[in-house]
């Protein structure tokens, strides 16, 4: 613990002494210009379609500041002619709209339209007394499911499952969880900011060759990562429970939901300075790491309140907190589980590649990965490696099939189940047989005895893994039966065992026997799986 | 000038090499083809037109007989189904025997405001689609209830065609596509300036007869190149898709210029800081502030582009012309200041 407390002390000394002096005044300035700035410049730009609508303008017509239009004044002649000529695509007299028959214009109409309906009703509540200016009221009530049914047909009084909500419609947009959700999104960028640092922490030691003094030193590499990573953690949730306290929302509530998301990026963040080769490399893989992980926290949130799949993302259950709404423990436990055994995996990862071979060749990417899968395993005997791998990577598994599933959403209704079947079939198949693969290109296991012995092994542990995960998420994701499709709630657990050992079998020997190029080997496994899968759900067992 | 394209080349030959470019397309990719599903997607989703032409007759509503029969009017004229009932508890066996998704009962009035009550199913996903496509019947017949009082609501009768997927494609779409390139053309350039100085390999290429602003001058003319690549190649396939894109030649000029404006404002950043750290920090904090002022100044490249795009009447190769002073400023600036990275 002490010595972890030094590295991060150390830590600190750092990026103190890189950010004092002669950068530290001018980023702190820049950094509050900025922010000024930016919180400006979303405000002007949250509608979509800044500048895009010329409007041409006569008479009385309420002032139209919205960053979609631009607005002219111009006599009735003029703004005929200018719609005429198409340079306006809107000309307004007074409470009259001219439009042409083309599609351009018709949309200006449409955006002029919501933008009215805003100013109108904003007049109106100004000029009239309220009950005049909003002469009605919706009073929503729902009917509950079960007990009410019973109740309808013996003709008793009507029932309602949760207290009455009175709207005005024009005042009152239908739910969207748009707003929250961007308040969520809030929390994630200052930790993607500061995960960078943690990154570039690391690549700084490993071009300095500091790296490997300290790995010569007495201190276990898990040691150094984590009190490299102490301080920026600290940092991040403290950035988490400023914002949540300027928000005004539960600290200790926002701190939970979010530790186990900092967690998560860090894990992915650290992976980028063990594998990269020259500067470019470290740009574009935080890159596709900010990308994917925005993707993957934002895009289910969206979906809060609508499915209960959202939870897979922490940012619903922060949409939830905006909204007071209660959540229990599965549904905290759902999104976050995963997310802190990922980091767990990436920590194992960490401490195993953390050596000054692994860290300064240069290499293809994949031969690169290839190493790190070897060297995460050659530390135990193949027999525990393996299943072991396929057990632990479920997570990674199980988060990489649900990015699929909600991208498969978007394609037509008939190929989504066809194409989250076989890339989930696909992600399987690599994470069973990738370690077998890295063993026996490094020579560790070579008779087919092994190969056969270590597939059913790999096949065996994945299942475990697979079939502990269900028992979490069938009890969460009650509506999701596609979810129950593809981790095989099949009760039966002898076939499918049966069926993922053949699956990597034929992989892993087309490999390493007959010499197959890992890809072609992936992809006739893949396929064979896929219609498994298929003849599975089409009630073939 | 031969040793500035053997800079130049060792530079793409370098990227290319590594493979890493990839990644940077892939992630364009993912962020268009994301992006829009999630935007066209979640707004179609929260969008009662879209919603009424893909299913809006299924979509029924049971309503309790009263005298004022507007409100079934105005939703029988959206395109909703409306089933009469005589007392609400009939309508409310229909609701559960599934013949309706929701129930209306009579209006009522209290004190001159009309109170209506609205029976929805407890599911969310189900109850929050009947809000929205009953939306606008409602707002229509709040209206109505206004006119009776004497209120007239101005520009009630627009209709256009929804615009959000025109106006994502134009002010979304295609800028993202032109400009992330010289987003990372811009992060290119820091990388490969301060990998120079941190591997001590600056000192051997200037042993060569090529001086420090050509040096600097071949590496943001390749991250350039690049950029232009890739903004050539997403026009097309843009084009390709049915996408119609005017001024393409300006666009063009327009994304080579922005791409050089981030390059070189990166390599000044590079230049006064040495150290990629603080040169990739500096250089995102001042694409932020960039974006920021160009949009309070009212010359944001976005809405120039998205103008040139659109084929806007007031928008020419003067705006794109305003970017090629400010790049030219910065670079004179560059010149100026490159033996720093000497010191």
């Amino acid at each position: 613990m002490n010595q972890i407390l030094v590295i991060a002390w150390r830590e600190v000394t750092r990026l103190r002494k890189r950010f004092g002096g002669g950068a530290s005044p001018l980023a702190v300035i820049a950094l509050l210009v900025i922010l000024g700035l930016s919180a400006y410049y979303l405000r002007s730009t949250v509608s979509l379609g800044s500048g895009l609508y010329r409007i041409g303008v006569f008479g009385d017509v309420p002032a139209i500041s919205d960053s979609r239009f631009s607005v002219m004044d111009v006599d009735v002649e003029q703004g005929q002619a200018l719609l005429e000529q198409k340079s306006i695509d809107v000309f307004i007299n007074g409470s009259q709209v001219f439009a042409r028959e083309d599609d351009k214009s018709q949309f200006a109409v449409r955006a002029l339209k919501q933008y009215m309906e805003k100013q109108e009703l904003i007049r109106v509540g100004n000029s009239f007394a309220g009950a005049d200016a909003f002469p009605l009221r919706v009073a929503i009530n729902y009917f509950g499911e079960d007990q009410a049914a019973e109740q309808a047909e013996a003709g008793a009084p009507l029932s309602v499952a949760k207290p009455e909500e009175v709207i005005i419609p024009s005042l009152t947009p239908p739910p969207a969880p748009f707003t929250q959700v961007l308040v969520a999104l809030l929390y994630i960028m200052p930790i993607t900011f500061i995960s960078i640092f943690f990154t570039s922490s690391f690549m700084d030691e490993k071009m300095n060759r500091r790296l490997t003094i300290l790995l010569s030193a007495p201190v276990t590499p898990f040691q150094i990562i984590f009190g490299k990573m102490l301080p920026y953690a600290i940092f991040a949730l403290a950035s988490t429970a400023l914002i949540a306290g300027l928000t005004k929302t539960n600290i200790l509530l926002a701190l939970a939901i979010f530790a186990p998301t900092t967690l998560f990026i860090f894990a992915i963040y650290l992976m980028v300075p063990l594998f990269y080769r020259t500067f470019k490399d470290t740009t574009f893989i935080a890159m596709l790491v900010t990308t994917l992980t925005t993707a993957y926290l934002v895009f289910p949130a969206m979906f809060t309140n609508v499915n209960d799949l959202a939870y897979i993302s922490p940012l619903a259950l922060a949409v939830k907190m905006y909204r007071n709404e209660p959540f229990g423990w599965r549904e905290y436990l759902f999104p976050s589980l995963p997310m802190a055994a990922i980091f767990g995996l990436a920590m194992f990862a960490g401490t195993r590649l953390l050596n000054e071979e692994f860290l300064m060749g240069y290499k293809p990417l994949t031969r690169k990965l290839s190493d790190a899968i070897y060297l995460m395993m050659a530390h135990s005997k193949p027999y525990i490696a393996v299943p072991l791998w396929s057990l632990i990577t479920i997570p990674a598994v199980y988060m990489t099939q649900i990015v699929f599933l909600a991208f498969a959403t978007n394609l037509p209704v008939g190929l989504i189940l066809g194409f989250t079947l076989f890339a989930s079939a696909l992600v399987e198949e690599v994470v069973k047989t990738v370690g077998i693969v890295a063993l026996a290109e490094h020579g560790v296991i070579k008779a087919w005895r092994e190969i056969i012995g270590l597939s059913f092994l790999s096949a065996l542990g994945f299942l475990i893994g697979e079939k502990l995960l269900l028992l979490v998420s069938i009890s969460v994701v009650s509506q999701a039966q596609v979810s129950g499709a593809l981790f095989g709630a099949g009760l039966l657990l002898f076939i499918p065992l049966i069926a993922h050992f053949v699956f990597s079998t034929i992989i892993t020997v087309l490999r390493t026997k007959l010499r197959f190029p890992y890809w072609l080997a992936l992809g006739i496994g893949t396929v064979v799986h896929f219609i498994y899968n298929v003849y599975v759900l089409r009630g073939g067992m | 000038m031969t040793p500035f394209f053997a800079v130049v080349k060792r530079e793409l030959a370098s990227v290319i090499r590594d493979r890493t470019i990839v990644i940077s397309i892939l992630i364009q990719l993912f962020i268009a083809s994301f992006s829009s599903a999630l935007l066209l997607g979640m707004l179609s989703l929260y969008d009662s037109d879209t919603i009424m032409n893909f299913g809006g007759a299924g979509i029924k509503i049971g309503m309790v007989n009263s005298s004022d029969n507007t409100l079934a009017l105005l939703m029988s004229e959206r395109g909703i189904t409306v089933i009469q009932y005589p007392t609400l508890s009939e309508a409310q066996f229909a609701f559960f025997s599934n013949q309706v998704s929701a129930v209306v009962d009579t209006p009522t009035d209290e004190n001159g405001v009309t109170q209506i009550k609205l029976y929805l199913p407890e599911l969310d996903a189900i109850s929050s689609l009947i809000r929205m496509v009953i939306q606008e019947p409602l707002k229509q017949y709040e209206n109505y209830l206004r006119g009776q009082k004497g209120i007239e609501v101005r520009y009630t009768d627009l209709k256009g065609k929804p615009s959000t997927s025109y106006e994502f494609v134009y002010s979304v779409l295609i800028p993202m596509l032109m400009f992330f390139p010289a987003f990372v053309s811009g992060s290119m350039s820091v990388d490969s300036l301060t990998e120079e100085v941190e591997n001590k390999t600056l000192q051997t290429l200037l042993s060569t007869p090529l001086s420090i602003n050509g040096m600097i001058g071949a590496k943001i003319l390749a991250s350039v190149i690049l950029s232009f690549a890739q903004c050539a190649a997403w026009l097309a396939l843009l084009q390709m898709n049915g996408i119609a894109i005017q001024n393409t030649g300006w666009i063009l000029l327009l994304a080579i210029i922005i791409a050089g404006i981030t390059s070189t404002s990166a390599a000044l950043g590079a230049v006064l800081l040495q150290d990629r750290e603080r040169s990739q920090f500096i250089y995102s904090l001042l694409l932020l502030t960039g974006a920021g002022i160009s949009t309070l100044l009212n010359t944001s490249p976005i809405t120039a582009l998205s103008r040139l795009a659109i084929g806007d009447a007031y928008t020419n190769g003067w705006n794109v012309a305003v970017f090629a002073v400010f790049l030219s400023v910065l670079y004179f600036l560059l010149t100026k200041m490159s033996r720093r990275l000497l010191a």
